[in-house]
C-alpha cells in the first residue's frame, strides 16, 4: 500500500472514519491503529507480520529487563541481546546474500572456484527503519535516557505506526511513546498543515517519477549520451531521490499530523547545504542524528583523536544500511572521505578566512563545490556496480564527447534544474511561512485542490518509493 | 498561532512533554462536573475537527478528481478517443449479428485492417453465388492480450444471441507478440485493461490483487478509463521524444511531390465522400476503407503517382529500422504471455464461429527477413499455438499474390493494391469453404 495508491486512499478514509467518530478513548485508539498499521504493512507481505512484531515484543522486555538488571554487567547483557537480535534479522534478511556473494567473488578473485547458494530471501519492506526505532529505545533505556514504558501494545503500535512504518522518520521511542501514550487531536489549523504537507508530498513524488526517465537514462545507455545528458541525468538522479524520498516523508508527517501526531521533519532544503557536514545536517536527518547518536558516539564521537576514524566508519555503515551493495559501501566512503577532508581543511590555516566569510560569492562558492560532491556520490548510490558508476563519473568529465546532443537535451536540463529548485522553494516555504497560506481559507484549499488534481492527472502509483527497498 | 512546520513541532512538543510528564499514572481522584464539561466540550471538538478533516478529503479529491476529468475530456482524452475504432467495431455487433447472411469475420492487427476488404470479397463471392457478410476487424494498437478481452466480449454477444460466424479468419502476427512490443504497450495497459474488460473480470483481478484491482476499477469508474501512466506517457513523449529511425533520407522533390499528392489525395476524398463523418470503423464499408470501384480514374491515378512516391527506399528502410526498434521484426523474441493470450483469441472464436482459420498475412520480404534464430522461434510459436488449438496456422507471408510493390511500408498491404490481391486471394482460398 502506497501513500498515492487509490489503495491507500480508501483505506485512509476507512481509517480515519473509526479513528475520528468510533474510537474515541485513548485504547481503542491505540488498538486501531496498531491493527490498521498491520494490515498495511501487510498489504506488502503479511508473512512478515510476525517479524515486525517480534521484534518490537522482545525489545519491549529487553528494555524492561535492562531496567530491572542492578548491576551494569547485566544490563549490558540485555542490550547485546537486543542488538543481537535486531542486527541479526538485519543481516539475515538484508545482508545475507551479499555476504554470500562478496565471500564467493573474494575466492574466484584468490583464484578458487567454490560453489555458494545465496538464501534469495524477499527483504521485509521497511526493515532497516523499524529495527533502528526498535534499537533506540533499548539503549536509551541502557544509558538512562528514558524509562521503559509500560503498554506492550501501545509499544507496538509506535513501532509499526503506518505514516512512517516503511520508509521512515527514524522516530525515537522517547519521541513517539508519549504521544502513543496521551495521543492530542490535532487542531483544525493542525490539520490543515497536515493537507498541505500531503499534497506538497505528493507533488515531490510525481516530479520525482517524471525526473526517473532522464535518470534511467543516463544510468543505462550512457554510452551514447552526451556529457550536458549524463550530467542531466544524475541531477534528475539527486531530483528523483530528494522528491521521492522527502515527498514520503512529507506525506507521512502530514498523514500523523491528521491522526495527532508530530513527527519530526526529515529533511532541511538539503542542496542548499555549503558543506558536506552541513548537508548531513539537512539530508535523512533521522538517520544522520541516529547513526550520531548511537554509533558515532558510541565510537568515541570526536574524542581521542579518532575522529577521522569514527566520521568514516559511521558513513560507511550508513551507507551500508541504505543498501547491501559494494555501490552503497562506496557512497559511504565517499561521504565518510569528503567530511573528513572538510574537517582537515577547515584546520587549514589557508582556509581559515575562507572557511569564516559568509559574504554571497564565498557561500556560491562553498555551496557549488558541496553540490559537485553530492552529484558525484549519488552516481556511486545509483549505478549498478563501482565499474560503472567509475565509467560515468568519466564521462561526466569528458568535454568533447563524441555523443551528438540528442533532441530537447538543454530544455531537459533546464528544466531538471528548475524543478529541483522548485522543491527546496517549497520546502523552505513550508518549513518558514505556511501558517501564513493556512490561515488563508480560499487560496489555500484552491492551491491543495490543485495540487492535488496534477498529481493525480500525471502521477503514476506504479512506481514505489525508492527508500522501500531500504 | 504560527504553524508553520518548525512552529508546529514546538507546539506539539510542548503538549507531548505534558503527556510524559502523566506517566503511567492513571489519575484516581473524583472526577468533577466541571471536568466532566470540559472533557465533553473537548471531545465536541475534536469531533467537529475530524467533520471538517473527512469532508476535507472527500471533496478535496472529489473537486481534484473532477478537475482531473475536465481536463481530460478538454483534450479529447477518454476512451472513445483512444480506441475508438475498437468501439464503435464493438457498437456495431448487434447490427452484425442481425445480418441475413452468412457471416465472416477477419480479427487481427492493423495489417488485417490494411489488407483486408470486406466489399471485394463479398462482392466476389455473391458473383459466385454465395451470400456472405465480412468484416474486418482489425486493430492497430491492441496486442493479443488486448485481442483476447476484446474477443470474449465479442463471443459474449454471439453466444447470447445464439449466433455463428460461418468464418473466422484470425490473423496470427508474430511481430504484435514479442517482448519489445510487449514492453512498449505497458503505459497502456491499465487503461486498455479497463476498457475491454468486464466487470467480472476487474473483480477477479482484484481478488488476486487487491491494490491492483482498487487501482482498475478507481481508472474505469472516476478516471473514465485513462490512467495517468497514459497521461504521463503522453506528455514525456512530448519531451522525451523516442529515437526516430530517421537515418535514410528522400530528395526534396520526392518529399515535395508526396506532400502535394497527400493533399490531392485528401481533396478527392472529401469530394467523394461527403456523408463520411470521421469514423474508423464504418458500418458501410465493414470496417475497412474504400474500394477501388468507387474512384474515378483521376483518383486511381493519382494513387499510382502517390505510392511511386511514398515507396521509395529511404522510407522503406526508415519503417524497417523503427519496425526493428519498436516490435523486433526480424529478431521475433516472443512473449510468452501474449503467445498464451493469442491461443485464448482463438478459443473464443472456436466458441462462436462454424470454422476458425488462423493465418499470417503477407509481409514485405524485400526488406523484412528473418534471422535463422527468428526462424526456430516462430516455429517454436507456432507449434504451441497448433498443439494449444488444433488448427494448422496458413502462412500467407510470401504468397506469389502478393508482390513486394504492393506493400505501404514494411509489413501493411497497400490499399487498391495490396489489399485487393491479397483479398482475392482469399476469395480462392475460401470460396469453397463457404
Amino acid at each position: 500500500m502506497i501513500f498515492n495508491t487509490p489503495i491507500f486512499f480508501w483505506f485512509f478514509c476507512i481509517f480515519i472514519l473509526f479513528y475520528g467518530f468510533a474510537f474515541l478513548k485513548q485504547t481503542p485508539k491505540v488498538y486501531l491503529l496498531l491493527v490498521s498499521s498491520l494490515i498495511f504493512y501487510g498489504g506488502w507481505n503479511y508473512s512478515f507480520i510476525p517479524l515486525l512484531v517480534g521484534s518490537g515484543i522482545a525489545d519491549y522486555f529487553i528494555a524492561q529487563a535492562i531496567d530491572n538488571s542492578s548491576s551494569q554487567g547485566n544490563k549490558k547483557r540485555w542490550l547485546t541481546l537486543s542488538l543481537l537480535l535486531n542486527l541479526g534479522i538485519l543481516a539475515t534478511f538484508k545482508y545475507a546474500d551479499f555476504a554470500i556473494a562478496s565471500v564467493a567473488d573474494l575466492f574466484s578473485v584468490l583464484g578458487y572456484q567454490a560453489s555458494f547458494s545465496t538464501l534469495s530471501w524477499v527483504l521485509p519492506v521497511g526493515i532497516s527503519f523499524y529495527t533502528f526505532q526498535s534499537m533506540s529505545y533499548t539503549i536509551d533505556v541502557y544509558r538512562g535516557d528514558m524509562k521503559p514504558r509500560k503498554g506492550l501494545v501501545e509499544f507496538v503500535a509506535a513501532l509499526s505506526f503506518f505514516p512512517q512504518l516503511v520508509a521512515g522518520p527514524i522516530l525515537r521511542a522517547k519521541h513517539i511513546l508519549p504521544q502513543m501514550h496521551a495521543i492530542s487531536m490535532p487542531k483544525w489549523l493542525e490539520a490543515k498543515h497536515g493537507f498541505l504537507l500531503i499534497t506538497v508530498g505528493l507533488i515531490k513524488k510525481t516530479g520525482a517519477d517524471i525526473l526517473a526517465i532522464p535518470a534511467d537514462k543516463a544510468f543505462t545507455a550512457q554510452e551514447s549520451l552526451s556529457t550536458l545528458e549524463m550530467w542531466t541525468g544524475v541531477l534528475a538522479f539527486s531530483g528523483q531521490i530528494y522528491g521521492d524520498f522527502s515527498g514520503y516523508t512529507d506525506m507521512a508527517i502530514g498523514l500523523a499530523i491528521l491522526l495527532g501526531f508530530n513527527i519530526p521533519l526529515n529533511f532541511r532544503v538539503p542542496y542548499f547545504a555549503i558543506s558536506p557536514v552541513d548537508f548531513w545536517r539537512r539530508w535523512h536527518i533521522s538517520l544522520s542524528s541516529w547513526l550520531k547518536d548511537y554509533l558515532y558516539i558510541s565510537l568515541g564521537g570526536n574524542r581521542n583523536n579518532n575522529r577521522t576514524r569514527n566520521v568514516f566508519l559511521t558513513m560507511l555503515l550508513g551507507g551500508l544500511w541504505h543498501g547491501a551493495a559494494w555501490t552503497f559501501v562506496a557512497w559511504g566512503a565517499f561521504h565518510g572521505a569528503i567530511i573528513t577532508l572538510t574537517h582537515y581543511l577547515a584546520n587549514l590555516q589557508i582556509f581559515s578566512s575562507f572557511n569564516r566569510s559568509n559574504t554571497l560569492a564565498v557561500s556560491l562558492v562553498k555551496w557549488a563545490v558541496t553540490f559537485y560532491l553530492i552529484l558525484i556520490g549519488w552516481v556511486f548510490f545509483r549505478a549498478i556496480d563501482i565499474n560503472s558508476a567509475i565509467t560515468i563519473i568519466g564521462n561526466l568529465h569528458t568535454f568533447g564527447s563524441a555523443s551528438q546532443l540528442g533532441t530537447n537535451a538543454w530544455s531537459i536540463f533546464i528544466l531538471t534544474s528548475v524543478w529541483i529548485l522548485l522543491m527546496h522553494v517549497m520546502d523552505y516555504f513550508v518549513i518558514k511561512s505556511a501558517d501564513k497560506l493556512e490561515k488563508k481559507n480560499w487560496q489555500f484549499w484552491l492551491l491543495i485542490i490543485l495540487g492535488q488534481a496534477l498529481c493525480l492527472l500525471i502521477g503514476e502509483p506504479s512506481n514505489e518509493f525508492i527508500y522501500f527497498q531500504f | 498561532m504560527s504553524l508553520s512546520t518548525s512552529n508546529f513541532n514546538e507546539m506539539k512538543s510542548a503538549e507531548m512533554n505534558e503527556a510524559m510528564s502523566l506517566g503511567e499514572q492513571a489519575p484516581t481522584e473524583q472526577v468533577s462536573a466541571e471536568q466532566i464539561t470540559s472533557s465533553t466540550t473537548a471531545q465536541a471538538e475534536d469531533r467537529r475537527v475530524f467533520i471538517k478533516i473527512t469532508l476535507a478529503i472527500v471533496l478535496g479529491m472529489m473537486a481534484a478528481m473532477g478537475l482531473v476529468r475536465l481536463l481530460l475530456d478538454a483534450n479529447g482524452a477518454n476512451k472513445q478517443g483512444i480506441l475508438g475504432r475498437v468501439l464503435q467495431a464493438q457498437a456495431a455487433i448487434p447490427q452484425i449479428i442481425a445480418e441475413p447472411n452468412d457471416l465472416v469475420m477477419f480479427y487481427g492487427s492493423s495489417m488485417t485492417r490494411a489488407g483486408f476488404s470486406p466489399r471485394k470479397f463479398d462482392g466476389d463471392l455473391k458473383a459466385m453465388g454465395k451470400d456472405i457478410s465480412s468484416f474486418n476487424f482489425g486493430f492497430g494498437g491492441l496486442n493479443p492480450y488486448y485481442q483476447d478481452l476484446l474477443s470474449r466480449r465479442i463471443a459474449e454477444q454471439f453466444i447470447e444471441q445464439d449466433r455463428k460466424l460461418k468464418l473466422a479468419l484470425i490473423e496470427f502476427n508474430p511481430f504484435q507478440t514479442t517482448s519489445t512490443r510487449w514492453n512498449r504497450a505497458k503505459f497502456s495497459l491499465d487503461s486498455f485493461i479497463t476498457m475491454l474488460s468486464n466487470d467480472a473480470e476487474l473483480w477477479q483481478i482484484l481478488q488476486e490483487d487487491l491494490s491492483r484491482g482498487i487501482h482498475l476499477f478507481n481508472i474505469k469508474y472516476i478516471r473514465n478509463h485513462v490512467s495517468a501512466e497514459m497521461v504521463t506517457s503522453y506528455y514525456s513523449r512530448e519531451l522525451f521524444p523516442p529515437q526516430r529511425g530517421q537515418r535514410f533520407k528522400d530528395d526534396e522533390e520526392t518529399v515535395t511531390v508526396r506532400r502535394s499528392l497527400g493533399k490531392e489525395l485528401n481533396a478527392a476524398f472529401e469530394k467523394d465522400y461527403p456523408n463520411y463523418s470521421g469514423e474508423e470503423w464504418y458500418y458501410p464499408w465493414q470496417g475497412a476503407g474504400t474500394i477501388p470501384e468507387e474512384r474515378s480514374a483521376e483518383t486511381l491515378a493519382i494513387f499510382d503517382n502517390y505510392y511511386a512516391a511514398s515507396q521509395t527506399e529511404a522510407r522503406m528502410k526508415n519503417d524497417r529500422l523503427s519496425r526493428i526498434r519498436s516490435a523486433d521484426i526480424e529478431e521475433l523474441h516472443f512473449e510468452p504471455f501474449l503467445v498464451e493470450s493469442f491461443i485464448g483469441i482463438v478459443k473464443n472464436f472456436q466458441r462462436f464461429s462454424d470454422k476458425v482459420e488462423v493465418v499470417m498475412l503477407p509481409k514485405n520480404s524485400r526488406y523484412i527477413d528473418y534471422t535463422p534464430e527468428a526462424k526456430i522461434r516462430l516455429a517454436k510459436a507456432i507449434k504451441q499455438i497448433e498443439q494449444a488449438t488444433g488448427i494448422k496456422i496458413k502462412d500467407h507471408q510470401d504468397i506469389k499474390e502478393v508482390n513486394a510493390d504492393m506493400y505501404r511500408d514494411t509489413t501493411h498491404l497497400s490499399r487498391y493494391r495490396g489489399d485487393i490481391a491479397y483479398t482475392d486471394f482469399l476469395v480462392s482460398e475460401y470460396a469453397q469453404a463457404l
